[in-house]
């Protein structure tokens, strides 16, 4: 078990990644949602009308709430349990993204086959999501346990780890 | 004595560790099972914001005291000039021309995701104006409701009439076209003078309208709604099918 665990990026390192993506997110979704309440759109920097497509379609808010507004909240529970240790932030961190990386293929297919429109924030957003569950999954899986494990281990190594940010 | 003990120490220590062994085994046995449940349960979150999001935020539409998306609607058309039933400028090289019916829900989808594409692009870029004709073919409600968004098109707000009515469309033929829900469309498409509103949208002068429009597109052979074309310069695209963005864009450099 360890050895598997060897081979994976510390539980640190996950944790650090975790919480830089996710203010990442953070920082795209407060754009998208702060274009929408005031000029309207946001804007592609590429060009194109892609985004203020996306942005005006119906599929643009869910329950009269911006999906943008929405996404805040979900890259902030995931800044939250990068920042928490133990099995709940692990386990929150995998819900939460597992969550937001479904409801973002959604939105992909929305744009791709349904709006016909590519808004560039929102595929950065999908790929954040992405990435987010990545870390998520490899911290939930390959670290469940770690507490016990770095007892059990004789307790230096494995605890040297790091089961936190500071 | 003092090995004896020195063995016990290391004894409790030995089990001390193999319980934590144990422990971490079981903890990690019962993450992986709750991530699996995790995994489902937010399969079933992903589900149910996808139904929420597919039935338009949880309205069945038709409704007078539930009428949403104006700030939608108004946000698109935001900026373009609006002259009766045109939409963008009127010297533009080319017109799209719809024929479409309030109550046609094929209509309604192309509201909402073809005809954006093309007022954020050709129209608002100032390539093509877009002209929406009512061709009434569904039932009785049809004509309050075109002559409602005609009345809307005295002041300035067809297309915001027009486009705030299909999302918030009810069944075809319900009884849902009623003078209390074409009220709260208009205020909500922001209709400035709603009692001139409601005279205009009761005058009989659309009927002549309606026949016109009826006939032409007998002429042009559709057989449904959305019926599109474009007219430019350099000839005219009819479509035969419900066009994608892609192909109106195509038509429109064609024609113009």
């Amino acid at each position: 078990m360890s050895g598997a665990r060897g081979r994976l990026p510390s539980e640190r390192t996950l944790r650090v990644a975790g919480a830089i993506i996710a203010l990442l997110g953070i920082a795209v979704a407060t754009y998208i949602a702060v274009a929408d309440a005031s000029r309207g759109s946001p804007v592609c920097l590429a060009g194109g009308h892609g985004c203020e497509t996306v942005a005006q379609s119906r599929y643009s808010h869910l329950l009269g709430i911006n999906v943008a507004v929405i996404g805040i909240g979900g890259y902030v529970v995931l800044l939250g349990s990068a920042l928490a240790g133990g099995d709940t932030g692990r386990f929150t961190g995998f819900l939460a993204a597992a969550v937001g990386f479904g409801f973002s293929v959604y939105l992909t297919y929305l744009e791709l086959f349904v709006i016909d429109a590519i808004c560039q924030w929102c595929v950065a957003s999908a790929v954040l999501m992405t990435l987010l569950l990545a870390v998520n999954a490899t911290r939930a899986f390959g670290y469940a346990g770690a507490e016990l494990a770095a007892v059990a281990d004789g307790g230096a190594a494995a605890a040297g780890r790091g089961d936190t940010l500071g | 004595m003092a090995s004896r003990k020195a063995q016990r120490e290391q004894a409790r220590q030995e089990r001390l560790r193999r319980e934590a062994a144990e422990g971490a085994a079981r903890r990690r046995r019962r993450m992986v099972q709750l991530g699996v449940g995790g995994a489902l349960a937010a399969a079933i979150v992903v589900v149910v914001l996808i139904v929420v999001s597919q039935s338009g935020g949880g309205s069945s539409g038709g409704s007078a005291s539930d009428v949403s998306d104006a700030g939608l609607v108004a946000k698109q058309l935001k900026g373009i000039p609006q002259h009766g039933n045109v939409l963008g400028d009127p010297s533009a090289k080319a017109t799209i021309v719809e024929f479409g019916d309030p109550q046609c829900p094929v209509c309604k989808a192309f509201s909402e995701q073809i005809a954006p594409q093309l007022i954020s692009g050709p129209v608002r870029g100032g390539a093509a104006n877009y002209q929406f004709l009512p061709w009434l073919i569904i039932g009785p409600q049809s004509k309050p409701a075109a002559e409602a968004a005609l009345a809307a098109g005295e002041q300035g707000r067809f297309w915001n009439y027009i486009g705030l009515f299909y999302r918030n469309q009810g069944e075809e033929n319900s009884g849902y076209v009623t003078d209390d829900f074409m009220t709260a469309i208009a205020k909500g498409a922001g209709v400035p003078d709603i009692a001139r509103w409601d005279t205009d949208r009761q005058s009989s002068k659309w009927d002549s309208q309606f026949k016109s429009v009826n006939q032409r597109a007998g002429q042009l052979g559709f057989t449904g709604t959305p019926s599109i074309y474009v007219q430019g310069p350099h000839g005219r695209k009819v479509f035969t099918n419900v066009p994608t963005a892609a192909e109106v864009n195509a038509a429109i450099k064609s024609v113009s």
